[in-house]
């Protein structure tokens, strides 16, 4: 469902150039939990901007199922976010003078439900994620782990094909860690992508795929080959 | 709809998270708006058409009759002395004509004698006045003829003020002593600018209160509080002997109106006007150079050199005023956003297009046009008052009408989207990925 080809990211600044990535080529299939790992520095939140179309890139190719991303409007990109994509960032990145069911809530304000609608999908996110009762709580009140939760409720309530999660448990003590990741292995099964930054050995191993990045460079067996038959070349 | 609420509740939270800065916008803003509207007011109703319906019909006429040999004297009188009225009117092309000037005097009812009298404005004219400017009649009607004639017609609210109802034809008012019947009682009435009376920089006054005949205003020596201007007049002061005097001698002091239907009548008057000045002329008369004027109500402030250049200053002291406090405003304002980054990114991440965005931006546009539309109003009327105090002859044009407060508060919503408009694009195109980083 995510395909990736021969794709480059250079940060300019006035004095230098950095090179983000360099020449990625990557697929993720369809109900995958993928693992991104490597050493700071080396691309892993550059390359989930760029999965998530946060960022743009300088070379390649990024098709989002089989539909290439680039040349795609504002308004295209929004709507691709906010339907097949969902963010988990480090820092929860919750709005503080919301209510839980709130925060939950905007992004499918954006996608034009109704309210009703918008109830229901809240609702059973809040369910999923085991805070059903706390709806009306405002993330102050939550734990480090409780506000994730909400920012993974937040993330499913759209059913997005696909998680993006940037160190989801950077923040969070081992327990609470775990229960994240927990709540992460059952969305999964639940048919949900998840492709996943992460610093910590043992999740890397419990997904059921470990992708490693070395300065902007992809650097495993799960490098794929571009397909002849598929376009390569930039604007192509 | 819904979504116009939330934006709301949003826009309310941002504040909440910043009240001060945001007051302080606000209040910069309002400063800004509120010295604009009490300028722009004054301006409004100065530089307005008081009577759009027959504008382009009315005219103020005067000759270069002044005695004494002067060859390049170009510029008319002011006002035009009594002789020469006489003889630029009933020319028959006019459908209305009226020679005027203003006054003032003391007034009190027959019943209330003893009272101390009150201080009325007065217009001296002639019966067409109230044709010629469309003046409403609540009861009773203009005087039949242009005759010296014991009668006035009053305004609603001095018939109220003296007499506390507005059906009082046939009752009697003392004016400086004298007795009146009152004829005609006027319904509400204003012209403003009151380009009749723009001589003295008069016009910006509330119409007056009472209304006498020219005659008798001549007859009792009622003259002009406005300008009153002899030429080589020679007399003793004596009051017995001024009706004879004002009206034989260049006394001037009439204003005098004229109104012309079409271009044909403007014309024909012009012609009527060229004759008769050269009438004079062989008549050894009107001795300056012809200088006719024959100036459209429009053009009178201009022609009588009677524009507020004061307020032209304030006006564009104001605006520049304006000017800096939407950049101050927009500076504040860019800050506030600029704090509030983190939050525009997070919902681009979660999928609100830029142009979802803006939905949340006019919500702010809204509410903060809301509040300044409010304080804007209030500065404006202290500025109002504050003018009004330096310039007491603005006073009657303080007021503003629905359609003013309309205009303001579109202005305001402009202005505010003006001040919120680069901060948004900032906000909205700024890129996404470093304000999540935490
Ligand atoms: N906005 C930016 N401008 C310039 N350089 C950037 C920008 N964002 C990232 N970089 C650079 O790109 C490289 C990759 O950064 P990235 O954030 O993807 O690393 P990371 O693997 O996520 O590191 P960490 O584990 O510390 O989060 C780094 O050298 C970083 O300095
Ligand atoms: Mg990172």
């Amino acid at each position: 469902m995510i395909k990736i080809n021969n794709l480059s990211k250079i940060f300019r600044t006035d004095l230098i150039e950095t090179h983000a990535l360099r020449q990625i080529n990557l697929q993720v299939n369809e109900g995958e939990f993928a693992a991104l790992t490597g050493p700071s520095g080396s691309g892993k939140s550059t390359l989930l901007n760029v999965l998530g179309t946060l960022e743009s890139f300088d070379q390649g190719d990024y098709l989002l199922d089989g539909r290439s991303v680039k040349g795609l409007s504002d308004r295209e990109l929004s709507a691709l976010r906010n339907e097949k994509i969902g963010f988990i960032f480090q820092g929860f990145n919750l709005i503080k003078d919301f209510s839980l069911f709130d925060n939950i809530e905007l992004p499918l304000r954006y996608r034009g439900f109704s309210a009703a609608e918008r109830k229901r999908r809240v609702e059973q996110a809040l369910e999923t994620v085991g805070l059903a009762a706390r709806r009306d709580y405002h993330p102050s009140q939550l734990s480090g782990g409780q506000q994730q939760r909400v920012a993974i409720a937040r993330a499913i309530a759209g059913e997005p094909r696909i998680l993006l999660a940037d160190e989801p448990t950077g923040n969070l003590d081992s327990l609470m860690a775990r229960q994240v990741m927990e709540l992460l292995e059952k969305i999964n099964q639940q048919g949900c992508t998840i492709l996943m930054v992460t610093h910590d050995p043992d999740q890397a191993r419990r997904a059921n795929r470990h992708i490693q990045i070395v300065d902007g460079q992809l650097n495993d067996a799960t490098m794929y080959e571009p397909l002849a038959s598929e376009p390569l070349v930039a604007g192509a | 709809m819904e979504a116009l609420l939330h934006n709301l509740k949003l826009s309310w939270f941002s504040i909440k998270r910043a009240p001060l800065p945001y007051a302080l916008t606000l209040l910069i803003l309002s400063l800004g708006l509120g010295t604009f509207f009490s300028n722009a007011t004054l301006y409004y109703w100065m530089n307005r058409d008081p009577i759009p319906q027959k504008s382009a019909t009315l005219f103020m006429a005067r000759i270069n009759s002044t005695p004494g040999d002067c060859t390049d004297c170009f510029e008319p009188p002011r006002v035009m002395s009594y002789m020469d009225m006489q003889k630029m009117s009933g020319s028959g092309i006019p459908s209305a004509e009226a020679a005027m000037f203003s006054s003032d005097a003391y007034a009190k009812t027959v019943e209330n004698q003893q009272a101390t009298p009150s201080q009325v404005e007065l217009r001296v004219t002639q019966r067409d006045f109230f044709k010629l400017f469309d003046v409403p009649f609540l009861h009773g009607e203009t005087w039949p003829d242009n005759k010296a004639r014991m009668e006035v017609v009053i305004s609603k609210n001095t018939a109220l003020k003296f007499f506390s109802r507005t059906d009082v034809v046939g009752q009697e008012m003392l004016i400086d002593d004298k007795l009146y019947k009152v004829i005609g009682v006027l319904d509400d009435w204003a012209m403003l600018p009151r380009l009749y009376d723009v001589n003295g920089r008069r016009s910006a006054e509330p119409a007056e209160d009472i209304y006498i005949p020219l005659e008798t205003a001549y007859d009792l020596a009622i003259q002009s509080n406005t300008q009153n201007s002899y030429f080589d007049v020679d007399w003793d002061g004596n009051m017995a002997t001024y009706p004879q005097m004002a009206r034989t001698n260049f006394a001037n002091q009439l204003q005098f109106w004229v109104q012309l239907d079409s271009p044909e009548k403007v014309q024909q008057y012009q012609q009527f006007l060229k004759n008769l000045v050269a009438d004079e002329k062989a008549a050894g008369r009107h001795t300056r150079p012809e200088s006719n004027k024959l100036d459209n109500i429009l053009d009178v402030q201009k022609a009588m050199r009677a524009t507020n250049e004061q307020l032209d200053a304030f006006a564009l002291v104001a605006s520049l005023f304006l000017l800096v406090c939407v950049v101050n405003a927009s500076h504040l304002s860019l800050n506030r956003y600029m704090a509030n980054q983190y939050e525009f990114s997070l919902r681009r991440a979660l999928g609100a297009s830029r142009w979802q965005l803006q939905g949340q931006i006019l919500a702010d546009v809204l509410f903060s046009s809301v509040l300044a539309f409010a304080a804007a109003l209030l500065f404006a009327q202290l500025g109002l008052w504050t003018i009004n105090s330096l310039l007491p002859s603005t006073r009657a044009l303080a007021g503003w009408d629905w359609q003013m407060v309309a205009v303001m508060a579109l202005f305001v919503v402009l202005i505010s989207y003006l001040v919120t408009l680069y901060p948004a694009l900032k906000t909205s195109f700024s890129p996404l990925n470093q304000q999540l980083k935490q």
